[in-house]
């Protein structure tokens, strides 16, 4: 099947599966998750290379390829939107609107694999508007903030598509080409810098607003909030990614270091570039104290997501073989990770309905395996290792040490052991504690629900052990933007990762942890055997204390004795009176606002007597003007 | 008394050499504990530590009178530590009831409700005497006679009737009540 | 002949540190004018916890020391002990590497102790993962530092290449601010929020008994042991067994007498602590390095 009949039959089965939906959600969300499975064996039977034609615009045609990067963003996007498929099979039954979420997560899996596949700005552009008004009507199925949310989403993503099409067209006009290979040829040996600076910054700024880098990242937090909890997953775990893409394309694909090798600002890095790594910079630092203190759960991984596009943006932009490499597979790690942590809180949500953290505790005790699946998905995002979230993290730091660059090394530091802090709110806050007592009858979520989440896990960690399957696609795909092509960081033969300082071996790390692990086995067993102590006591008998250290106090409610607001008050304190950009960008939406007021009141007065007075002009003006 | 095991007869020289101890000071006594912890008696010197929870201890200090209200929270502290498990009891007040033999509200013998294995006269004791409990406390731990838990254990019912005619029903359960 | 190495790195860390500990404790009562316990007692009070018949709150509450000791024992297994001879494993010792590693066994520990149920636990736990905010920005910025010089993240190249004069020597503020930071890792005194045992009742250890005390004080002494080894190894130059041995007693001595003398930090004071001077020093570091000002 050609690339572009496969993509416009999605399109055209996403409307049939929605009146499929209408009579059976349920079958609905079944089709769905085969497509996915098909689209997945589709994705990797493909040869790089395949092209296929779309049409044609101002005499261009519109191109869709098949390179190593598609590849790579495909797979991804595809692994977390199949798992994401499969989890709505259950958790539908649980919303508003199931037929109209089939529909739009299908149209939107067609418009980022069409975003993945564009040879050309344009073609780029449509399917990514496709992607960006699905996935911008499911929010508003979530909760009631949603709609509120669904139009900042939208503006955010228009501001930032708005200038990417901007970018095009100046690029159209000056290179007579809308093929972004061709246009990275011309931008090479194009002497105007000014000219260069802008296209690149105005084609990065849809990737900027997509992937919630720091002057448009507060959609992210509105709209990762309040979408529905399963397609919270999608937003992060996938269509980010596509901000992350476009921002590769434009760092990468149109070779930055060589097409600014004439602004060069520090380290070899050109200051355009560098303007992205302080962007990214800013939206580490932003995303991490915001993170910490949410007191709503998907909040703190939406600002968590904030804060990982601007590692991926870091990576990218060093343009470093190793910072390249970590960015790109931070796209995976961090992928993998959200959808993972918000199919978890989805699960949460689905069986207490609510996401306040200080609502929460104890869940351990009743939901276990969505537990686990979470505390494997931080250890990834934390970046800790046997879990592949490591591997990106520790590629991103020896490209920053490598160049030198030491104030973003500190923010990428402050963000690694931040994400320790914030990831463990929610852990400490719903999962471990003490059981309220309200949620005593909950239920683990069935297998459609935890089977998802924990093959992505399990993906994960394998990938951690393991990472060459994923790091020679992003070595080809290294090869193809011909950054630094002699140099091998995968070494799969000594089962080595190869950094310019110092080696590691990931299967070695994982066997020392087993063995550890083993040795300390080996110990508990050996001596004398624990007495369990019954935390859900006061749940099962009305009057048992609970049987932890109180002082000597007998306490009959266990949620008066749980730790989960505030939880960091002490470093919360010191910058609670920050300076807040989503204010600033709440006064500009009411000066317009107010604006409009404005003109609406003057012109539209509801009085009589301005009613008479405008009727009136009007037709001395139509008199005047003798039509 | 039962044979030890060999282990166990380790395991107690080990026990003997080092006593962590929660100090439930409700009584005059807990005055007496900070110069036997500091320089000039300096307990440490025996493998003597003070701990912060039930949970992290050895022994158990009833620092002087209780009353019917504390007496509850020393119990509940009491099963809340890991065997093997020891008691002192401090001062007249615990061995007789002491100044408040006849007092409403206080209880007169902590043996009936807790094992005692080492109770130390006075009112209050001095520094040294505590240092010889605890040497004396240590010696018995070491012949393994220190079985106040294991006592605790076989006659529990004993106990939890002396605590129960002691304390009474209680019959609201919140956190102001007990 | 990794795998004996490995083995051997374990057993000395346990002896060591063990006898270090009862030392410190030694060290701290004759500054404060007593006898204090005899230099095993360590030894003794760590057999004691384990032959106890504790209490277990939970699977979590297991796994999570597991966990601890676990990730703690690995990372232990890789540090070198100051010569490529020492070394077990020369393609693995990365500084990163290292440093995440030995996370794994903090989170272990924060999770199960969390786990628990008590939230003078999770008290416990905020703090030290705040704490550790605090003095791992400094830490972390002078060891890019030291791996830019260098331009090697390896431990036992790092050693090799110090061979000229210590890194103490050479970026005397970057040993400065890393022994700083070393304190704080420690969780010696002005930094012992975490563990404040008047306060929040010990803190994470709070529902620990009998051997779950024990093995997080197994976990504490190999963490302790990756701690200053690393510090010896980057800092003063690590050196032939004895030589590493003597260095660690150093380190080890020195942190003990600075932290008997001094009372404890509150959480805010000590985060404005470590972004202060030891952060700035630290950039200055990286700006004299980068600027090429190294003695
Ligand atoms: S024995 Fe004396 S000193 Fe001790 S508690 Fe009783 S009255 Fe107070």
């Amino acid at each position: 099947m050609a690339l572009s009949t496969l993509l416009i039959s999605l399109l055209v089965t996403s409307v049939i599966i929605y009146f499929v939906s209408k009579a059976s959600w349920r079958v609905g969300a079944i089709l769905n998750f085969l497509i996915g499975i098909f689209l997945i064996s589709y994705v990797f039977a493909l040869h790089t290379g395949t092209t296929s034609d779309l049409g044609t615009l101002f005499g261009q045609k519109l191109q869709l390829t098949w390179t190593n990067a598609s590849f790579y963003f495909s797979a991804v996007s595809l692994m977390v939107i199949v798992s994401v498929m499969l989890f709505a099979i259950k958790w539908l039954d649980s919303q508003k609107y199931p037929a109209a979420f089939n529909m739009f997560l299908l149209m939107m899996t067609a418009g980022s694999l069409g975003v993945f596949m564009a040879a050309d700005l344009v073609t780029l552009y449509i399917f990514w508007e496709i992607a960006v008004l699905s996935s911008m009507l499911i929010v508003p199925m979530g909760k009631k903030e949603s709609r509120k949310a669904a139009v900042i989403y939208a503006v955010m993503s228009a501001s930032g598509t708005y200038m990417y099409l901007y970018g095009a067209f100046l690029a159209f006009q000056r290179y007579g080409t809308l093929n972004i290979s061709e246009i990275a040829k011309q931008m090479v040996s194009d002497p105007s810098t000014g000219i260069k600076a802008a296209i690149f910054l105005l084609l990065a700024s849809a990737g900027i607003a997509k992937s919630g880098i720091f002057p448009l990242h507060t959609w992210l937090r509105i709209a990762h909030g309040n979408a529905p909890d399963a397609f919270s997953a999608v937003l992060s775990g996938q269509l980010v990614k596509l901000g992350s893409y476009v921002l590769m394309v434009t760092v990468a694909v149109i070779p930055s270091l060589r097409v600014f090798a004439n602004i060069p600002f520090y380290s070899g890095i050109p200051a355009t570039n560098y303007f992205l790594i302080a962007l990214g910079a800013t939206s580490i630092i932003v995303g991490t104290l915001m993170a910490i203190k949410q007191d709503d759960m998907k909040m703190l991984i939406a600002f968590s997501s904030v804060a990982n596009g601007g590692y991926i943006l870091i990576g990218i932009g060093t343009m470093d073989p190793m910072g390249f490499e970590g960015g790109v597979l931070h796209v995976f790690n961090h992928a993998l990770a959200a959808a993972v942590i918000f199919m978890a809180f989805a699960s949460v949500v689905y069986r207490t309905h609510t996401k306040k953290i200080s609502e929460l505790g104890g869940l351990i005790h009743k939901m276990p395996i969505t537990f686990l699946a979470y505390l494997f998905a931080i250890i990834s995002l934390a970046g800790i290792p046997p879990m592949s979230g490591f591997i990106s993290k520790w590629m991103i730091y020896q490209a920053l040490v490598r160049k030198g660059m030491f104030i973003t090394a500190f923010i990428a530091f402050f963000g690694s052991i931040g994400s320790f802090l914030y990831v463990f709110r929610p852990l400490a806050g719903v999962f471990l504690g003490q059981l309220p007592k309200k949620y005593k009858d909950v239920k683990e979520v069935s297998p459609v629900m935890w089977i998802p989440m924990m093959i992505l896990v399990v993906i994960s960690l394998i990938i951690g052990i393991w990472p060459f399957p994923v790091l020679q696609p992003i070595e080809s795909m290294r090869a193809d933007f011909g950054i630094a092509p002699m140099v091998k960081i995968s070494d799969p033969d000594h089962w080595l990762i190869r950094g310019f300082a110092g080696n590691w071996n990931p299967v070695l790390v994982f066997n020392l942890f087993l063995i550890g692990f083993i040795i300390a086995y080996i110990l508990y067993t050996m001596f004398p055997r624990s007495k369990k102590v019954d935390l859900l006591a006061p749940h099962k008998e009305e009057g048992t204390p609970i049987n932890i250290y109180t002082g000597g106090e007998y306490i009959y409610t266990p949620e008066l004795y749980h730790y989960n607001t505030k939880f960091y008050a002490g470093f919360e304190r010191m910058y609670e009176k920050h300076p807040s950009w989503e204010k600033v960008l709440g006064m500009l939406a009411k000066f317009f606002h107010d604006l409009g007021e404005w003109v609406h009141g003057w012109f539209f007065r509801p009085s009589p007597s301005a009613y008479a007075f405008w009727v009136s002009l009007t037709i001395l003006i139509v008199f005047w003007v003798r039509w | 008394m039962k044979e030890r095991t060999i282990w166990e007869q380790i395991a107690d020289s080990f026990r003997s050499r080092s006593i962590w101890m929660l100090h439930y000071c409700t009584g005059c006594g807990a005055m007496e504990l900070p110069p036997t912890m500091t320089s000039r008696f300096d307990m440490e010197r025996f493998g003597v530590a003070p701990m912060a929870t039930p949970r992290q201890a050895d022994i158990l200090l009833i620092t002087g009178y209780l009353n019917t209200k504390t007496l509850r929270r020393v119990i509940y502290t009491y099963e809340q530590m890991a065997d093997p498990k020891y008691v002192i009891g401090f001062g007249s007040c615990t061995i007789n009831g002491g100044i408040y033999f006849d007092s409403y509200s206080t209880i007169n013998r902590l043996d009936y409700y807790v094992p005692v294995d080492v109770y130390i006269a006075g009112c209050m004791p001095r520094p040294e005497a505590i240092l010889e409990a605890f040497n004396y406390l240590m010696e018995k731990i070491r012949k393994g006679e220190a079985d106040g838990w294991k006592r605790y254990r076989e006659n529990y019912e004993w106990y939890k009737q002396n605590q129960i005619r002691s304390l009474g029903e209680v019959y609201v359960h919140d956190e102001f009540h007990e | 002949m990794a795998a004996y190495k490995a083995l051997f790195n374990l057993v000395v860390a346990f002896f060591l540190v063990l006898s270090l500990e009862g030392i410190a404790r030694k060290i701290m009562a004759r500054i404060q004018r007593r006898i204090g316990p005899p230099w095993y007692q360590n030894f003794i009070d760590l057999f004691k916890a384990l032959s106890k018949h504790p209490f277990s709150n939970g699977w979590i509450f297991d796994f999570g020391v597991l966990m601890a000791l676990g990730g703690a024992l690995a990372t232990a297994m890789i540090i070198p002990m100051g010569s490529i001879t020492w070394t077990p494993f020369p393609n693995s010792d990365n500084f990163f590497v290292i440093m995440y590693l030995f996370a794994v066994g903090a989170l272990g520990m924060a999770m199960g102790m969390v786990g628990s149920g008590n939230p003078w636990a999770s008290i416990g736990v905020s703090r030290a993962l705040t704490q550790m905010l605090g003095y791992e920005l400094p830490y972390l910025i002078v060891m890019s530092s030291v791996i830019f010089f260098y331009k090697t993240a390896s431990i036992h190249k790092l050693i090799e290449l110090q061979r000229g004069g210590w890194n103490l020597l050479v970026m005397p503020l970057g040993g400065i601010v890393a022994f700083i930071s070393l304190m704080g890792m420690l969780g010696k005194k002005p930094f012992d929020i975490m563990i404040a045992p008047a306060e929040i009742a010990s803190g994470p250890m709070v529902e620990l008994s009998g051997k779950y005390m024990g093995l997080l004080h197994i976990m504490h002494v190999f963490s302790v042991f990756v701690e200053i080894s690393l510090f010896v190894d980057v800092f003063l130059g690590g050196g032939s067994f004895g030589w590493y041995l003597v260095k660690f007693v150093v380190v080890w001595v020195l942190a003990v007498m600075i932290s008997s003398v001094l009372p404890r930090f509150r959480i805010e004071q000590m985060l404005k602590f470590y972004w202060g001077v030891p952060l700035g020093l630290a950039f200055l570091n990286a700006l004299f390095v980068l600027l090429g000002w190294t003695l």
